[in-house]
């Protein structure tokens, strides 16, 4: 095996006859803080989309392991140890902080299938340890105090930290992040930033999109930029920050945005 | 200590527990068949309100529970005890097959689809399939329930067998909302795509739903078609899977109190201003579409962030 953990060759994904993703490849080390960057439209979260199997990309091979798994049903991609969160905030609105964490025991949850009808001990010893792990991920997250709150009631901040926790308490081996720094104020930049490096440090592999350059250049080992969802720069943070042809993408989408 | 909903839980079970002592016989038929569509809604529930899925075509596992009982013992003369298992094992191999190729469809195909198999449903009922269902007047003469030569014959017995059969019908609610299963399908009724990047599989938690809601329900049908001594169509035909559909809505899904409360609103109400002829079908009416605008979550909604109480201690 590679010392790579996921391997995207020459991976292409069109939207009616579209290129959102034009013959896209990178490769991610095990244990790494991998990051994302490119406009916005650039094709970043339909890339992620490909890899946990939400999309099926036309064209090109997406290794976990050495193993394909272009194709594979999302819930699959989870069990392999592959877990996300959205751009889009994607909880579980009306059910409490801790239920919506549970979610992600889901997979680590030893109950047979007759145990939604009937108890067994067995039953008992794996809902107390996957509650368990819920609480110290609450408490790593300084989510305890929202334990019973609806996750739709909190501020944007914490719903993000939510989404991580739950995505963590999976136990994955690689953390998908798109966009977790958006809408944060900038002590809970500085308090994610440091909660990814403890992540990093359990032995987790991270990849993750942002836009807050100081804190992918702090964070991040390796980048790739994409725009127009083809590669046009890749290497570490100090290189792509100051690649011309990052810097004009950069300056080009944001005339852009000015004309808007 | 008891919780404000565990001390109204406890009165209505011990009014419930004496009511066939204070009841003529209507109304005790009438409190037995409370119990019985009890059952039925919160089967009806596992897979509308909490796994989400819009089906609308019920009452057709809980006719395949009654047939099955009606034909076992009147066609082939089992003793009623063991048409149980068959009842309930029968819709939940159906709602297996059946659900299958359906289950991947969105909310309102399913729910035409599922209407289209209680509208064949019916069909096969009314034309005497293998002489064995007995067209549309259905099967008469099923036996009551007899064991260690007890006859359990009376209103009052059939009562408490009902009333039983609501108690596992809870105690499974309970376990499954407590367990892995009941929780994964709140995941994929709030959110399917979460769910699914969490690990759960739509596809398997729909089914499981189906099956164990098919399964309650035929419990339900054997304990009906046992109390009335007979079987037929027009008890399992759409208008009833309406009935259980509108239930748990204006009860409030994956609610256990609503829908009891569903129930009695669309079942009880009804049968209390029967006096006033077809006009009291205006209750059942004005009930569902002042609770849809009024609350839009049920009379009694789910309430969530029923967890450990070792995880309560951070909560300020
Ligand atoms: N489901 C979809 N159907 C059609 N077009 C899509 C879909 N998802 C993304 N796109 C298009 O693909 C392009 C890339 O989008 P996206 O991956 O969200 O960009 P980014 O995350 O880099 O901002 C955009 O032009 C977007 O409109
Ligand atoms: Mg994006």
């Amino acid at each position: 095996m590679s010392e790579y953990i996921l391997e995207i060759k020459h991976v292409s994904k069109y939207f009616h006859g579209l290129v959102a993703i034009n013959d896209l490849s990178m490769k991610v080390k095990k244990g790494q803080i991998y990051g994302i960057i490119g406009p916005n439209g650039a094709g970043k979260t339909t890339l992620f989309n490909c890899i946990t199997g939400i999309y099926t990309p036309e064209e090109g091979q997406i290794l976990w392991k050495g193993k394909e798994i272009k194709g594979t049903t999302p819930f699959k991609i989870a069990e392999l140890g592959i877990l996300r969160t959205f751009q889009t905030i994607r909880l579980f609105a009306e059910m409490s902080v801790a239920e919506n964490i549970m979610s992600g025991r889901h997979i680590k949850s030893k109950q047979k299938w007759y145990n939604g009808i009937i108890h067994t001990p067995a039953y008992y010893k794996d809902e107390k340890e996957n509650w368990e792990k819920v609480g110290e991920l609450m408490a790593f997250f300084n989510l305890s105090e929202y334990a019973t709150t609806p996750a739709g009631d909190l501020s944007y901040g914490i719903q993000r930290r939510i989404e991580m926790a739950r995505a963590l308490a999976a136990e994955p081996e690689l953390l998908i992040l798109d966009e977790p720094a958006a809408g944060l104020n900038e002590n809970e930049t500085l308090e994610l930033t440091q909660t990814i490096r403890k992540i990093q440090a359990m032995g987790v592999t991270v990849m993750m999109i942002e836009h807050d350059m100081e804190m992918v250049m702090s964070l991040t080992e390796y980048i790739t930029v994409i725009n127009f969802g083809a590669k046009i720069s890749a290497g570490l943070p100090a290189f792509v920050q100051d690649d011309p042809v990052v810097v004009e993408a950069y300056i080009g989408s944001d005339e852009e945005d000015e004309h808007e | 200590m008891m919780n404000k909903t565990s001390l109204i839980a406890l009165a209505l079970l011990v009014f419930m527990g004496f009511y066939p002592l204070f009841v003529d016989s209507a109304w005790l038929a009438v409190g037995t068949t409370f119990l019985v569509f009890s059952v039925v809604a919160f089967s009806q529930d596992i897979i509308l309100g909490r796994a989400g899925v819009f089906h609308m075509g019920h009452a057709m596992f809980f006719g395949m529970g009654a047939y099955t009982t009606a034909i076992l013992n009147v066609h082939f003369g089992w003793p009623i005890l063991a048409t149980w298992a068959p009842s309930v094992l029968i819709p939940m191999a159906f709602a297996f097959v059946l659900a299958g190729p359906i289950i991947h469809l969105r909310g309102d195909y399913l729910l035409v689809a599922t209407i289209g198999f209680n509208i064949i449903f019916i069909q096969v009922l009314e034309n005497d399939v293998f002489g064995l269902t007995g067209g549309p007047n259905g099967i008469f003469g099923i036996d009551i329930v007899r064991l260690f030569g007890i006859e359990f014959a009376s209103q009052t017995y059939m009562y408490y067998m009902a009333f039983i059969l609501l108690g596992i019908a809870l105690f499974i609610m309970r376990n499954l909302d407590k367990s892995k299963f009941g929780r994964a399908m709140f995941y994929i009724n709030k959110d399917e795509i979460a769910a699914q990047s969490m690990g759960i599989s739509i596809r398997y938690y729909k089914l499981y739903a189906f099956i164990v809601g098919a399964g309650i329900a035929g419990a339900a049908g054997s304990m009906f078609s046992v109390q009335y001594s007979a079987v037929s169509p027009e008890a399992f035909n759409v208008t009833q899977s309406i009935m259980f559909f509108t239930i748990v809505l204006v009860g409030g899904s994956a609610s256990l109190p609503g829908v009891l409360i569903g129930t009695f609103i669309m079942f009880v109400l009804p049968e209390v201003f029967r006096e006033f002829e077809t006009a009291r079908y205006l209750v059942f009416g004005l009930a569902m579409i002042l609770t849809m605008i009024l609350r839009p979550r049920g009379i009694w909604p789910v309430k969530f962030g029923d967890i450990p109480s070792y995880l309560k201690k951070g909560v300020k």
